[in-house]
């Protein structure tokens, strides 16, 4: 019988091969690159009308405590974060691997290799070699479904937490993947060495008789792509290659093949965990010895010279790509505009940006970890360490100037999600310690930068159930915060006025941090997209030319043209929020800033 | 699912919240209908809009689904700054077709692409989408554009069946309506094949 099979994500092949196997409670927390996993999860569930229970948990520590009381109370459940998410769920997988469960875990932990939207590298399966946890690492979204469904069968069976680490060139790749029904997955998981016996292998292993000079072992996307490699430079008939599935603990037919050959590449993303593993010295060229990049993806380039290289060494390497430097050359003559990240033309965020840098630009402004990080831009964010670390480090900084009888404004910012995930802890405690700051709550009632996801104060369940809502407002006056102002941040007039009241009172030895929640929907909902402030106002009109609103605002509807030497709006991008006349340094001739003031505070409600 | 031992290696560029995904969509799932084995990576940084996308689509016998310097076959560039941005994946001999309003591209990039027998179309396809009142569509006049030249699995037919099972409701036939437009450009040019 043939197979159904539909081209999808590699998030969403784990997921079908989660939905497959039989999964019974899901329970994440979103981040790039895992956030589409849970809504896979919801979807075939859907299709295949089962009774799966998921949840967006406030934080990751939450998702697998979850996870992890169903499995220990017999159910089939996973926890889905990407590779920091899983920092944050320390304590229970530390304790909670050696306990015996009734049902079944897994844990599926998507890394950053690069990193592309993280803060650091940081290798998942390095932390299952340490503490003692099986990890799978799947090379295609393919194989992520096979794996997927062998994992869970995996931990039911032997009663213990397993791990399955995608990486984003994993999880985001596209493939079609057959779709079974529940219970009957044909998994197939190629893992040893590759083409043993095989004519139509690309990787035909030198017969046993003769020894290879030159293996190669492979994990994960880096394997696909070390395939297409060796494909290209037409090595394939030289050297052996071992694929590696479980990555911990590792098989004795790895450690045999490693004997098998005369030396050996290894590589694998992120850190040099299979080469730890295996150890033998100078056998091994890899990620110790310098042959392998320490840090940064392995793409294919970086694959490719890597190989090459290798191939040389031992003799082997006939083809040798050399890149064309007229492609450059040719490029240095043209103007490419640059795209640096920047935040949606029109994002409430940007206004909150613009007013905090503008009201104290010699502040200092601990950022957090979200869309708003982008604030960067604007001169106000300074640092980004983890979620939730911007309250607690304005605290530290707070300490660290009034030990000196300094007096320095320091305003922090944070999202709505990454508030309910990592803020309350931090904010309590400098609320008790009477720490003097300003915390900025940008609430666009949504987890914007993964996607969208609902937060505690959406009211909606993870499948679109409603649910009950928790208003920042209420948990922030609960905690005892004296100072709590909330408004909408396209009011820049008022949005500088209480940033300046907040000072004012911080400065008069107010007891607690000062909160002002700045309140406005993401463009991107559904809700966000019909908002626009201004009916008409004409930017370009007494334009000078002088880039302030490009440098200092950076909103990518501004574009500059260079034949009239003036500002143009790009009418495709722009959604007309008009917060850019407030950074105009021509605003306060009648048109920006002093005409609307009125109009806008007068709608304000606090 | 190795058809032919056909491999094509094709790199899309463009600008976040333009249609570059859908693109790319329409070309994976074109190849898997017609058997190929089809992988597709997707590249798009930190911003949400507005920021350069990626798409990379390989089919055939490949098993990753990214592309090395000078490899690819094909570069469709959805915006000009983004085809200078990918040209480096572009192979010698290799095909691209750029959106721009320009009759021609710089002359130092001119002779590049005569240098390495790069074929280069260039398609105001911004301006056949604003035409048809769907400005989001000039991904589909790039497409239309590419599937004059029948390559592998990507005819005109084969496209068009894609489009028609992906795109839902009211945008439909503008879509179809900005991808014949850009099928019949090619045609009109007389590009022999």
């Amino acid at each position: 019988m043939k197979v159904p099979a539909e081209v999808m994500v590699g998030n969403f092949a784990i997921a079908r091969g989660l939905v497959e196997a039989g999964l019974e409670l899901a329970a994440a927390y979103p981040g790039t690159p895992s956030s589409e996993i849970l809504p896979g999860i919801v979807e075939f569930n859907k299709r295949e009308k089962g009774n799966i229970h998921t949840e967006w948990s406030t934080n990751e520590r939450c998702a697998m405590e979850v996870a992890f009381g169903a499995a220990l109370a017999g159910k089939k459940a996973v926890c889905i974060m990407k590779q920091v998410g899983l920092n944050v769920a320390f304590p229970p997988l530390m304790r909670g691997r050696g306990k015996v469960l009734e049902g079944a875990l897994v844990i599926v932990s998507c890394d950053d290799p690069g990193p592309q939207s993280s803060q650091t590298e940081q290798d998942t399966r390095l932390l299952c070699t340490l503490f003692n946890i099986p990890v799978f690492d799947p090379a295609s979204p393919r194989e992520a479904a096979d794996i997927a469904y062998y994992a869970l069968a995996y931990s039911f069976q032997r009663k213990t937490p397993v791990i399955i680490r995608s990486t984003h060139r994993v999880s985001h790749a596209r493939e079609a993947v057959e779709l079974f029904p529940p219970g009957t997955r044909q998994v197939v998981l190629s893992s040893g060495v590759m083409g043993q016996g095989s004519k139509k292998s690309a990787i035909r292993n030198p017969q046993s008789a003769i020894r290879a000079k030159l293996g190669i072992i492979t994990s994960g996307m880096s394997h696909s792509i070390t395939m297409d490699v060796i494909s290209e430079l037409g090595i394939g008939d030289q050297i052996s290659l071992y694929k590696v599935v479980r990555v911990f603990p590792l098989e004795k037919q790895l450690i045999d093949f490693v004997e098998s050959v005369d030396r050996v590449l290894i590589v694998e993303e992120t850190d040099a965990t299979l080469e730890m593993q295996i150890g033998r010295g100078n056998k091994v060229f890899g990620r110790i010895n310098g042959y392998v990049p320490g840090a940064g993806e392995l793409t294919y380039d970086v694959v490719r010279s890597v190989v090459e290289r290798i191939a040389k060494e031992t003799g082997i390497g006939k083809k040798v790509f050399v890149p064309d430097s007229r492609i450059e050359e040719a490029l240095q003559g043209v103007t490419v505009s640059p795209r640096p990240p920047k935040l949606c033309a029109g994002c409430p965020h940007r206004a909150s940006f613009h007013a905090m840098s503008y009201a104290y630009p010699e502040a200092v402004f601990p950022g957090d970890i979200g869309c708003y990080t982008l604030g960067i831009a604007q001169g106000a964010v300074d640092t980004c360490i983890d979620m939730g670390g911007g309250v607690t480090l304005a605290a530290g900084f707070y300490d660290t100037f009034s030990q000196d009888n300094n007096v320095v404004p320091i305003i922090a910012s944070v999202g709505d999600s990454t508030f309910f995930h990592a803020c309350l802890p931090p904010l309590y405690d400098a609320i008790e310690k009477r720490k003097r700051f300003i915390l900025v709550i940008m609430d666009n009632s949504t987890t914007a930068m993964t996607g969208m996801q609902p937060t505690p104060q959406s009211g909606i369940t993870a499948d679109g159930t409603p649910t009950n809502s928790l208003k920042i407002e209420d948990v922030v006056r609960g905690l005892g915060i004296e100072f709590l102002r909330v408004l909408d941040p396209y009011d820049m007039p008022l949005m500088l006025n209480t940033l300046k009241e907040a000072q004012t009172y911080l400065e008069k030895k107010g007891n607690t941090p000062a909160v002002i929640i700045a309140r406005r929907v993401c463009l991107l909902t559904g809700k966000g997209k019909s908002q626009q402030f201004l009916e008409s106002i004409d930017l370009e009109e007494d334009c000078t030319g002088c880039k302030t609103c490009i440098t200092r605002f950076g909103c990518p509807a501004l574009l500059f043209d260079e034949e009239n030497k003036k500002v143009k709006i790009d009418d495709a991008l722009c959604i007309k929020c008009g917060i850019c006349l407030y950074v105009c340094p021509r605003t306060e001739k009648g048109k920006g800033l002093s005409k609307l003031r009125g109009k806008r505070t007068a709608k304000q409600k606090t | 699912m190795k058809k032919n031992g056909l491999k094509l290696e094709m790199v899309c560029a463009g600008v976040g919240g333009r249609g570059v995904l859908l693109a790319s969509t329409i070309l994976i799932e074109t190849a898997v209908r017609a058997g190929y084995h089809a992988m597709a990576s997707d590249e798009y940084g930190m911003s949400q809009r507005g920021g350069s996308v990626v798409s990379l689509v390989k089919i055939g016998t490949s098993q990753s689904p990214l592309i090395g310097r000078e490899n690819a076959d094909i570069l469709l560039a959805f915006e000009e700054s983004e085809f200078y941005r990918n040209l480096v994946f572009l192979r010698k001999g290799g095909m691209a077709i750029v959106n721009t309003s320009k009759d021609m591209l710089p002359d130092n990039i001119t002779t590049l692409l005569a240098e390495r027998n790069n074929k280069c179309f260039l398609i105001s396809a911004d301006d056949i989408a604003k035409e048809k009142g769907m400005m989001q569509a000039s991904n589909m006049a790039i497409l239309g554009f590419f599937s004059y030249f029948r390559i592998g699995p990507y005819t005109f037919e084969a496209i068009l069946d894609t489009l028609r099972e992906r795109t839902k409701g009211k945008f439909l036939e503008k879509n179809v309506d900005v991808f014949q437009t850009g099928y019949k450009k090619a045609k009109d040019k007389g590009i022999a094949l």
